[in-house]
């Protein structure tokens, strides 16, 4: 490879980092000092005023909803209480304005994570609906609690800080404050709570398996969101000494989601474009506001196009114009290290009397199940004889009906999924389940940082190296930086398996591993679990290959009809005619 | 005369590919059984022909005329009828319901279909009594049944049944398999997926073997569940050569 | 307690309002799997269409009523094949917030093309109303639960005894099971769009005597029937008619005895209620999935 290449590669791999951060740098400070010193008409700075503002409200929707996929129709609620925080507290108090500030954002951060809390036991529409309902109950407070907010008349003479009481500086300040909370979300994304974050918006199962405690990452989500747009709204307030009600209506919140939409709800970036167009457009097109309701039939028309045809935004459709750069080969990784806890007695992963009934059906009826720790056991059975249910209540997916579970020793039964991978359980799933926006590397590091991994020391280099070694383990070492939708499906299913791996896992379920892969990548994942199981892990699988299961497994245990019809060695279950019989059919 | 010919099919789920270059036929006539371990392709089959999912390559003449690639409601009224797996009854329409809807690839008024649906529950006898019960409320075997029927309703010169067996009691399956065998008496061909290879070629007249995505094997059936190479497609090569 | 009767008519009276609507998110519910939160705007759509015939052109009320609903049924079928049918295969989000720009997009449009000043549609009768023993029985309420009794029974006969009424029901149970039987899917849900569109067109063009026309008519209207529905069992048709039943009753009470301004805010707190401790509504799911 010519140096030219070797040095393209090295630099693109750099731009994340030094270039990265010192072009935001002078960007950040540019924008200020134009904002300081550039003398613009009042109205012009007004937009300006607004759409900083605003572009900070719309970061936290970049977060709740491009980072973490979750809906929130309450965005201008959560400006409002900023807002009105600042608003009533200059005027009517007379408190300083960093207080107000700062109490208005408490106060959105804390409703913010209450609505969170409302993601335990719902999603989808009903979470929409929550927060739709939030904002409407805001709304009516807002305009008939006249003895705290003023009502329909409003909140004026609202005070700004002395520093900053200059229309400019003020503006400066506005810039200054978006250019820092734009860089914190920007480096979100990269942290271990915006990993976090992405994988429960790409696949909340998967993300539960990993170790992530889900509905704790939902409800952080909110939160941001809800400080983020109480922040904004509290500098709003401050810029344009007047609020009222109809200024955060339900429909409000529609425009900060449009402008997410619009640039791209993944990145900060796409928050600031979709605010600057959305708010300089309708004044380029002034004569668009002169027919009331025109400006914004058109707006919901635009929301319609750019769902259907621009999901991605307009800086996600420019960022997916430019090919990602090929990984850049770094310094080899260290070999995998997998030291599964071991409490000593023999019995890695115990399942009494274990039932998981659905209404009428019994899908898993009273088995039991002793997994004896080191090697591979297999548990098999026809189609509908409840294999993968047993494997999902192990696991914590579904809830069992009766029995207890235990990892090494300890009654897990309780635990729901994610504290279950804490406590030593890692698995890999039928249906391929990765973080499909993410690379190798990352779905791999989110897997080492779980809690209590005990192989990694502190600190995201660790994890990265850990995450190397696992990917290495498996195979794909090299490729740590692709995508991995750029991987045929046989390697997908490596990188799940390094995923696991990664958390150093006590016993590892494997859900059909062999499931769509051809001869050649079944003979590779059979010499893989061979080196699994010689480094001391405990692997329960499931599987349909009995090629493959005879292979591997030592001891096997057949399921029929929800029962446990036979358990022992391969070679004497395999031979057993009522095992023959539940597989070709009985007499 | 062969009543359908599948040629060189190829269907791919995403990456993987489910079925390769699978070629077989069928008379009019008989029942075909269809075996394989579970994730064999075998249900591919099924919704290729019946058209829920479109062939990548390969072609199915039906009855001398192409329909790969058509919809599946085209394909009903052109005389396939699919029973997929899992009976997917309606749960909140009644048995009678769920049958008189079996009818919709064709045209006759609603008084007619009632009065076929009624016919209909004579064949079956041990549904007539849950005529006006809720699907959701009936046992597996039963529901196999109302879906059996539902399928006869649409006139098929083809029917599909996907695992008619999964998840029922031995002796359900015989009830199973005993109409499956009457229908066939009364002139439908039947193309029959199941797991239980035993059951299935006890009633077949022909069948074949599918092991990951290729045809391995085809033959009568007593030459079929003789030949060990089936018992090493359901459960690896690890058998004796005894026979059961 | 004359009090209590007056109330709980016009209670019903407004409720069968929110039932009709919620009929109509459910109906497109079970179909589809979306929630159409554009069902208010058939409501109000339908409710200008009425100005603009009614009392703008001074054309007859029944000639002007047949002609609304018959523009509702275009705008339904419109909406399924422009809103709807693009976003069919993606997740629920996207077509959330297709839906929320669609409605924006109407209320938007009508604004625009008629101004923002509420419009007066008289009612169907010249009486105002009538005394029966202790309660007046407003003349307009009572055309609305006469309708909504209407439209209900008819639904009902509609769905359980004919044919096509069980292919929809076959539809928006089993998608792909239908279509194997040769069930028309793509058909049937234009069926249900034009459907619910004609639905919550009737209840907008039934209450707009009541409440002045305006724009913000729908998306109140819609916001109340959700709760409703949410409160019966989302997805249950019996559930949707009660619930909106039931919300205009507390709504009613509420606001006569506890306070007027915050009338709007009580069908929210009992959806916030009903989502936090009982997501599943008073009658949940109708027919229980035996997995």
């Amino acid at each position: 490879m010519s140096a030219a290449r070797a040095a393209a590669r090295a630099a693109s791999g750099l731009f994340g980092s030094v270039v990265g951060h010192g072009l935001y740098a002078i960007l950040a400070i540019t924008a200020v000092g134009c904002a300081a010193t550039v003398k613009t008409d009042g109205y012009f700075a007004n937009i300006l005023m607004q759409a900083a503002t605003y572009a900070i409200a719309v970061f936290g929707l970049s977060v709740v909803l491009g980072l973490c996929g979750q809906i929130n129709l309450a965005q201008a609620a959560f400006f409002a209480l900023g807002a009105y925080a600042v608003g009533l507290g200059t005027a009517d108090y007379h408190i300083p304005f960093w207080i107000c500030l700062a109490a208005g954002m408490a106060i959105a951060f804390a409703s913010g994570g209450l609505l969170g809390l409302s993601t335990l036991r719902l999603g989808g529409h009903y979470l929409a609906m929550v927060t739709i309902s939030f904002q409407q109950i805001l709304t009516v407070v807002l305009l008939n609690a006249v003895w705290l907010t003023h009502g329909p008349d409003g909140v004026s003479s609202i005070k700004r800080p002395d520093l900053f009481a200059q229309g400019q500086a003020y503006l400066a300040l506005a810039v200054a404050v978006l250019a820092i909370t734009g860089y914190v979300v920007w480096r979100l994304a990269n942290t271990r709570l915006g990993r976090a974050m992405r994988a429960v918006r790409d696949n909340e199962i998967a993300a539960s398996a990993a170790g992530i405690d889900v509905y704790r990452t939902k409800v952080a989500a909110f939160a941001i969101c809800a400080a983020l747009g109480g922040l904004g709204g509290g500098l709003f307030a401050g810029g344009f000494a007047y609020v009222s009600p109809d200024q955060f209506a339900f429909s409000d919140s529609i425009v900060f989601l449009t402008m997410a939409l619009l640039g791209g709800v993944a990145s900060p970036v796409g928050s600031v474009i979709g605010t600057g167009l959305l708010i300089l457009i309708p004044e380029w097109l002034r004569f668009l506001k002169s027919v009331p309701g025109l400006y914004l039939a058109i707006y919901g028309l635009a929301v319609i196009f750019i769902v259907v045809f621009m999901s991605d935004g307009i800086w996600g459709f420019i960022a997916g114009m430019f090919r990602r750069p090929a990984t850049a080969p770094a310094r080899p990784a260290r070999s995998l290290v997998l030291k599964p806890a071991d409490s000593g007695a023999p019995i890695a992963l115990e399942v009494r009397r274990l039932a998981k009934y659905f209404g009428g059906l019994k899908a898993v009826d009273g088995v039991d199940l002793t997994v004896r720790r080191g090697g591979v056991h297999a548990l098999i059975g026809p189609n509908g004889s409840g294999k993968t249910t047993m494997l999902n209540v192990v696991s914590g997916l579904y809830r069992p009906t009766a029995g207890r579970i235990l990892v090494d020793g300890v009654d897990a039964t309780a635990l729901s999924a994610h504290r279950r991978t804490i406590a030593g359980l890692g698995r890999t799933f039928q249906n391929i389940r990765l973080f499909r926006s993410m690379t190798a590397l990352e779905n791999v590091v989110i897997g080492a940082e779980r809690d209590g991994n005990t192989q990694v020391e502190d600190g995201h280099a660790a994890t990265v190296e850990r995450a190397r070694a696992a990917l290495e383990f498996v195979g794909l070492g090299d490729r740590y930086g692709d995508l991995v939708t750029s991987f045929s499906y046989g390697h997908q299913r490596l990188i799940e398996i390094a995923r696991a791996l990664a958390g150093n896992p006590t016993v590892l379920l494997l859900d059909e591993p062999a499931a769509g892969l051809n001869s050649s990548e079944k003979k590779f994942l059979h010499d893989l679990l061979d080196k699994i199981a010689a480094q001391g892990l405990t692997i329960l699988i499931i599987d349909h290959d009995m090629t493959l299961v005879a292979g591997v497994a030592r001891h096997l245990t057949v399921l029929n009809f929800g029962r446990r019809i036979a358990d022992g060695d391969t070679v004497d279950v395999l031979r057993q005619p009522d095992v023959v019989a539940a597989y070709l059919g009985a007499q | 005369m062969a009543l359908i010919e599948v040629a060189d099919l190829d269907v791919r789920y995403g990456e993987i590919d489910a079925l390769r270059g699978v070629t077989f036929s069928i008379d009019e006539g008989g029942v075909v059984a269809l075996l394989g371990s579970n994730g064999a392709g075998k249900s591919t089959t099924l919704r290729a022909i019946s058209g829920l999912v479109a062939p990548r390559s390969g072609s199915i003449v039906f009855d001398g005329k192409s329909i790969a690639g058509l919809s599946p409601q085209a394909i009903v009224r052109l005389g396939i009828a699919h029973v997929p797996e899992g009976r997917r009854v309606f749960p909140g329409l009644t048995v009678r319901e769920n049958i008189m809807l079996g009818a919709s690839n064709g045209k006759a008024s609603s008084a007619a279909i009632r009065r076929e649906a009624d016919r209909m529950l004579e064949l079956f006898p041990g549904i007539r009594p849950f005529a006006d019960k809720l699907g959701w409320t009936l046992s597996g075997g039963q529901q196999q049944m109302v879906a059996v029927a539902r399928g006869l309703m649409a006139k098929p010169r083809l029917l599909l049944l996907d695992e008619p067996s999964l998840g029922l009691a031995p002796v359900v399956v015989q009830a199973v398999f005993r109409i499956i065998e009457e229908i066939n008496q009364r002139g439908t061909t039947v193309l029959l997926v199941e797991q239980n290879a035993r059951m299935a070629l006890k009633v077949a007249n022909w069948g074949y073997v599918l092991e990951t995505g290729r045809l391995a094997l085809g033959g009568a059936p007593d030459a079929l569940w003789s030949d060990e190479r089936i018992r090493d497609a359901y459960l690896g090569g690890s058998q004796p050569k005894a026979s059961i | 307690m004359d009090l209590v009767l007056q109330l709980l008519f016009t209670g019903l009276g407004i409720g069968a309002i929110y039932a009709l609507v919620a009929l109509g998110f459910v109906l497109i519910f079970r179909a589809t799997n979306v929630v159409n939160f554009a069902q208010g705007e058939f409501s109000m759509v339908a409710a200008y269409l009425m100005v603009v015939f009614a009392v703008d052109l001074g054309w007859p009320y029944w000639l002007s009523f047949l002609l609304a609903i018959g523009g509702m049924a275009l705008l339904g079928a419109i909406f399924n094949l422009g809103v709807y049918y693009p976003l069919r295969n993606r997740t629920f989000l996207p077509v959330i917030i297709s839906t929320i720009g669609a409605s924006i997009f109407l209320a938007n449009t009508v604004l625009a093309l008629y101004g923002p000043q509420p419009q007066v549609l008289p009612g169907w009768f010249d009486t105002p109303g009538v005394q029966f023993g202790p309660v007046y029985l407003d003349s307009q309420y009572l055309l609305i639960i006469a309708v909504t009794i209407a439209l209900v029974a008819f639904q009902y006969w509609f769905f359980e005894h004919t044919l096509l009424g069980k292919k929809l029901q076959a539809t928006s149970q089993d998608k792909e099971m239908a279509a194997l039987l040769g069930i028309p899917v793509a058909r049937m849900i234009m069926i249900t769009f034009v459907y619910s569109a004609v639905l919550g067109g009737i209840a907008g063009i039934l209450v707009a005597p009541i409440l002045f026309v305006s724009i913000q008519m729908g998306s109140t209207i819609a916001l109340k029937a959700f709760a409703a529905t949410i409160i019966g069992g989302f997805g249950d048709v019996a559930g949707a008619i009660i619930g909106g039943l039931a919300l205009g009753v507390i709504e009613t009470f509420g606001a006569a005895y506890i306070s007027v301004p915050y009338k709007d805010a009580f069908a929210f707190l009992v959806l916030i209620l009903f989502l936090a401790f009982r997501p599943r509504g008073l009658f949940g799911e109708r027919v229980a999935e035996k997995a």
